[in-house]
């Protein structure tokens, strides 16, 4: 019987804290993975816009030499899997894969759709659009933004240029960033929360089946022991160590059974008396 | 002067047939009750297996039929929707238990959960959120097919109880 009482009151009361603690972990895990990648578009965003404001001094001079330089020595970062640039017809003009240089970008290619979906290109993306995620072909989780150079008065009027001020885009920047250090966060941050929330789990159902022992079984058990130990059909003196409604039930078992003791001896002395 | 008819032997008595029988629908309809709150949680189960595959037996929806659904939810919402149906559904739960009161069948759980996990699929935001609707389901749903498991074991405890001592009395007269 003690043992259904414990199954029936803890077992419920432990699943629906485990399930709900889960639940709100692995949400709160989305939330922040959400976040932390927002933050890491918009740093990818901010390094794209950099390279491109580096690299205007060089394009407004046609200064074909120092432009190709500068995108070698992004691309020899640590951190930068691919950079190029491509002009409006998706010709790469500029990469640090010198392999790749001189060919052709597909427009159906994630990156490419956002803004070549329709038959009439968009001419901007939001910062969130401008992103796309992929594997790339050495097995590498990338995150790659894609940001138009548009063209500027200092590019249609500059001497040596051929750009009208008709066009309004001259080309596209490529970059893609190795998402490793960021899915070595989430890693971290996945198993520091799955230790926090064993914690919590142990401490609260811990908690839960301690204070029902301390307060609900072990009185009981202490009162089944009394009222199964009667001595000469009496209850023994040994009053159990509880107290409130248990203590209240454990003497009022003591009195009846005592009264029963009374009863059973008084009919058991009668047939003498009547002798 | 009161005339006292003997019943002839092995006749029912009307009154005390008719309770019986009165009390053998209870006692289907609890058994029946108790039986709804497995199977809510088997089309639970079932849902969430196909959700797990991402609805992968379902036709992708046409261009056509998600413009007239119109933009989906963000994902931001349907979590916090989320968590506020499984933390109130857990309290009333809790609240029912305490007061004794009869537990709802687990099947409007069932299919809310659902809906959380079309909304999910329809956000592109499944994946991500699956567990979550998952573990939500099983401790809402688990605690109230407890319930009403517990709660209709006990009636039907007491429901047998009553017809084995009418049939106790009838064996008597």
């Amino acid at each position: 019987m003690l043992s259904s009482i414990n199954s029936r009151a803890i077992v419920p009361v432990a699943c629906a804290v485990t399930g709900f603690v889960i639940a709100c972990c692995v949400l709160l895990f989305t939330f922040v993975k959400e976040d932390l990648i927002r933050g890491e578009i918009h740093h990818a965003v901010d390094l794209a816009d950099t390279v491109i404001k580096s690299t205007r001094y060089a394009m407004l001079h046609d200064d074909r030499e120092t432009l190709s330089n500068i995108i070698s020595s992004i691309g020899d970062q640590n951190q930068v899997e691919h950079v190029r640039i491509f002009n409006k017809k998706g010709l790469i003009m500029f990469s640090r894969e010198q392999g790749e240089l001189d060919k052709f970008i597909d427009k159906s290619a994630a990156g490419c759709n956002e803004c070549h979906a329709e038959e009439k290109p968009k001419g901007s993306l939001g910062t969130m659009a401008q992103a796309r995620q992929f594997t790339n072909k050495d097995g590498k989780d990338v995150l790659a933004i894609t940001a138009p150079i548009y063209n500027e008065p200092e590019c249609s009027n500059a001497a040596c240029h051929f750009h009208t001020s008709e066009q309004s885009l001259l080309g596209t920047l490529d970059i893609g960033v190795s998402q490793d250090p960021l899915k070595q966060t989430l890693g971290q941050l996945q198993n520091r929360m799955i230790v926090f929330s064993g914690m919590i789990l142990i401490l609260t159902v811990g908690a839960v089946c301690a204070l029902l022992y301390r307060q609900v079984f072990l009185p009981i058990k202490q009162l089944a022991d009394f009222t199964e130990t009667p001595v000469n059909g009496r209850l023994g003196e040994e009053f159990p160590d509880v107290s409130g409604d248990i203590a209240r039930l454990a003497r009022s078992f003591q009195e009846m059974t005592n009264r029963v003791h009374e009863l059973e001896t008084k009919a058991s002395a009668k047939p003498d008396d009547d002798s | 002067m009161s005339q006292v008819q003997s019943k002839p032997e092995g006749q029912p008595v009307p009154g005390r047939e008719d309770l019986r029988l009165r009390i053998e629908t209870r006692i289907r309809t609890l058994e029946r009750a108790s039986g709804n709150g497995l199977w809510s949680m088997v089309c639970f189960l079932l849902v969430s297996f196909a959700a797990f595959d991402g609805f992968s037996f379902l036709p992708e929806l046409s261009t056509k039929m998600r413009s007239l659904l119109g933009t989906p939810p963000p994902a931001e919402m349907i979590s916090l929707a989320l968590v506020v149906y499984a933390f109130s559904g857990i309290v009333r739960t809790l609240a029912r238990m305490s007061r004794n009161i009869k537990p709802y069948l687990g099947l409007m759980h069932a299919a809310f959960f659902t809906v959380f996990y079309t909304f999910y699929h329809l956000s592109g935001a499944l994946q991500d959120n699956f567990w979550a609707v998952f573990f939500a389901g099983i401790s809402v749903m688990g605690l109230e097919n407890y319930y009403l498991w517990t709660h209709s074991s006990a009636a039907l405890k007491k429901e047998r109880a009553l017809l084995k001592s009418m049939h106790e009395k009838g064996a008597e007269q």
